[in-house]
């Protein structure tokens, strides 16, 4: 097994090994970076790809200090972002249910009672605006202003967009843990 | 908190790709590969190195009598290897004088020429007595041997390559890649008598000598050339490559309430790119995907995006006058909530009215302005000469009844235009 310096190195002189051995270790992670942003697998799918065509092509660009992995990370995001943008004329609308959709108090939310299926699952549903906003502040931790430069939109739709996303998020878990916890006595049926 | 519920669950979590995925996308990365230049491995560099080694080699082998000589590239081999070429006077007067006899002044200095040289070549070569007279170098003196010797010795020396009386074919091209749609001008080195058969591989196909071709369609295309000539047929090859050029296009974004209405934002549709090039038309620019852009002065800008393909196609496209008068505006909502506690007010900025507790415009480029609203008894409720003072829902320090309120609203563009509008708002209280 080689190292990640070695895989890097490798995959600096463009050996097709190294870059499988790249590809075989960290897809799965990626993955699961680009699920979140996708509407669904196959959306996934292709901004894994292309995440991985700009890592084989641009590490060089990779300092070497700071972690790969959170570099691969930010590969994955930033071609998610390009990803949104891309396909942003399609998806204009807002649905106007999900606009009206009101905070439904402050539920806290047992960390075991949810998989990790089911909340890709959340995510996926949300409207594409409201879910990148959300994994870019939520779950990558960055600030609601790098967001705004991210998304080239502004600070304050980066905030409202977010309250809104956690509203509606909160609402689909509620509705999901009804059904759950209707089902949970004999079933596994965990479908939405 | 549900942040820390999708933090914790998601971040690190892992999803198994589809199995063809990994092999579709180390085809796409060899397919990359073999277009970068990469000293280490084969790929297009390579491969064009290649061919044009072998065409040059081709072109040697068949041209070395003139290419030896005559730098210029003079495209007629055929006439000295065909037979009808090989004319007794031509012939005679080499053999008889080399360097001396003059019966065609046109031809006879190249010969002579070379004459000299090649017989020195022979004797280093080791034929001894090559020195003594052309006629002598016989075996040895192969290609390097000059048009004298290559005549002369035609009819012995059966395995010449100068026998060769098919005609020459290779091509030369302007450029072997480029962006679409990519013209590209062919070179054959057929002569007059040969005819010549293009195929473009694109269904395009010329029978002139030297075509000129325009590629629409992206990807590879192998152009052939065939050359058909007294002495037979040859053939020959080239692959060019077309990169897909990107679609540039952008629109200026709606400015929505929540936007700073001073600058302009441009969503960017553009397609295939990688890179782009913004020019917003007073002396400044952008790299960013979608940049956001304040002008100092108002005025007719021409906004340019310039798209950059990973191949360095690019695609422009320009908008003329994109601040010109669809964005200067002024809207009204038709319902607000005034704040129950008290008079806000009426001033309001972006931050401080988020829940629309003002009733104020939507605007940009409105430098005067007047603003009335009336109640339904016809009394006015409140007068307005700054665009930044809204009315607040008091009249007189009383909170106004739920209802129906007309305004009226005129003023000017900073482009002197102006505006004149009448329209009802309804004062929601809840």
């Amino acid at each position: 097994m080689m190292s990640d310096q070695q895989i890097i190195e490798g995959c600096a002189k463009h050996e097709r090994k190294a870059q499988q051995l790249l590809y075989d270790k960290y897809s799965r992670f990626l993955l699961g970076v680009c699920l979140r942003y996708a509407t669904d697998r196959s959306e996934a799918e292709d901004i894994l790809q292309e995440s991985f065509l700009k890592i084989f092509f641009n590490i060089k660009d990779f300092s070497g200090t700071g972690s790969f992995i959170g570099w691969l990370r930010k590969v994955a995001v930033n071609t998610a972002i390009t990803h949104y943008h891309k396909n942003l004329k399609f998806r204009y609308h807002i649905e106007i249910e999900e606009f009206v959709s009101v905070e439904t108090g402050t539920l806290s939310f047992e960390e075991d009672f949810f998989t990790s299926d089911e909340l890709f699952r959340v995510l996926n549903e949300l409207p594409p605006g409201y879910r990148m906003v959300f994994n870019l502040y939520a779950v990558e931790g960055y600030k609601h202003k790098e967001i705004a430069e991210m998304l080239g939109i502004d600070t304050n739709t980066s905030k409202s967009q977010y309250s809104r996303a956690k509203a509606a998020i909160r609402e689909k878990l509620d509705r999901l843990r009804t059904i759950k916890r209707t089902y949970s006595a004999g079933t596994d049926d965990k479908r939405i | 908190m549900l942040s820390d519920l999708f933090r914790q669950k998601l971040e690190n979590a892992e999803i198994s790709p589809s199995p063809a995925l990994g092999s579709k996308l180390m085809h796409r990365v060899g397919r990359r590969e073999f277009l970068r230049f990469n000293p280490s491995r084969f790929n297009i560099w390579y491969a064009g190195a290649a061919v044009a080694a072998a065409a040059a080699l081709t072109a040697a082998l068949l041209h070395s009598p003139e290419v030896s000589e005559d730098q210029n590239h003079q495209p007629k081999p055929l006439e000295i290897s065909s037979p009808a070429d090989l004319t007794s006077e031509s012939s005679g007067t080499s053999i008889a004088e080399p360097g001396k006899g003059k019966p065609e002044p046109r031809k006879q200095p190249e010969v002579n020429k070379a004459a000299i040289p090649g017989r020195e070549t022979s004797s280093t070569g080791g034929a001894g007595a090559g020195t003594a007279k052309p006629a002598t170098t016989g075996e040895t003196g192969k290609v390097s041997i000059l048009p004298t010797a290559g005549i002369i010795r035609e009819p012995d020396d059966a395995n010449s390559k100068l026998k060769n009386n098919k005609p020459l074919a290779y091509i030369e091209a302007s450029a072997e890649e480029g962006c679409a749609p990519l013209i590209i001008s062919f070179r054959s080195p057929a002569s007059e008598n040969d005819s010549c058969a293009w195929h473009f591989g694109d269904e395009g196909r010329s029978a002139a000598r030297n075509p000129v071709w325009t590629f629409n369609n992206e990807g590879e295309h192998r152009v052939t050339l065939e050359v058909y000539g007294p002495g037979g047929r040859s053939a020959a090859s080239l692959t060019i490559t077309v990169h897909p050029r990107p679609t540039a296009r952008f629109e200026k974004a709606d400015e929505d309430t929540e936007q700073a209405v001073e600058y302009i934002s441009f969503r960017n549709f553009s397609d295939g790119a990688e890179k782009y090039r913004w020019s917003f038309g007073d002396g400044t620019g952008s790299d960013l995907f979608e940049p956001r852009h304040r002008y100092n002065k108002p005025g007719n800008y021409d906004v340019r995006l310039i798209a950059v393909s990973p191949e360095g196609c690019t695609d422009t496209v320009t908008t003329i006058n994109v601040a010109s008068s669809p964005g200067y505006h002024i809207t009204f909502p038709n319902a607000f909530t005034p704040n129950l506690t008290g008079p806000s007010g009426g001033y309001y900025s972006r931050a401080s009215d988020e829940a629309s507790r003002i009733f104020h415009p939507v605007h940009n480029g409105v430098t005067e302005f007047h603003l009335t609203i009336f109640s339904k008894m016809g009394i006015m409720v409140f007068e307005s000469n700054d665009i930044n003072y809204g009315w607040d829902g008091y009249y007189k320090g009383q909170l106004c009844d739920p209802g129906v309120y007309v305004w009226k609203v005129r003023g000017k563009f900073i482009n002197s235009d102006e505006f004149n509008k009448i329209g009802d708002v309804t004062l929601l209280n809840n």
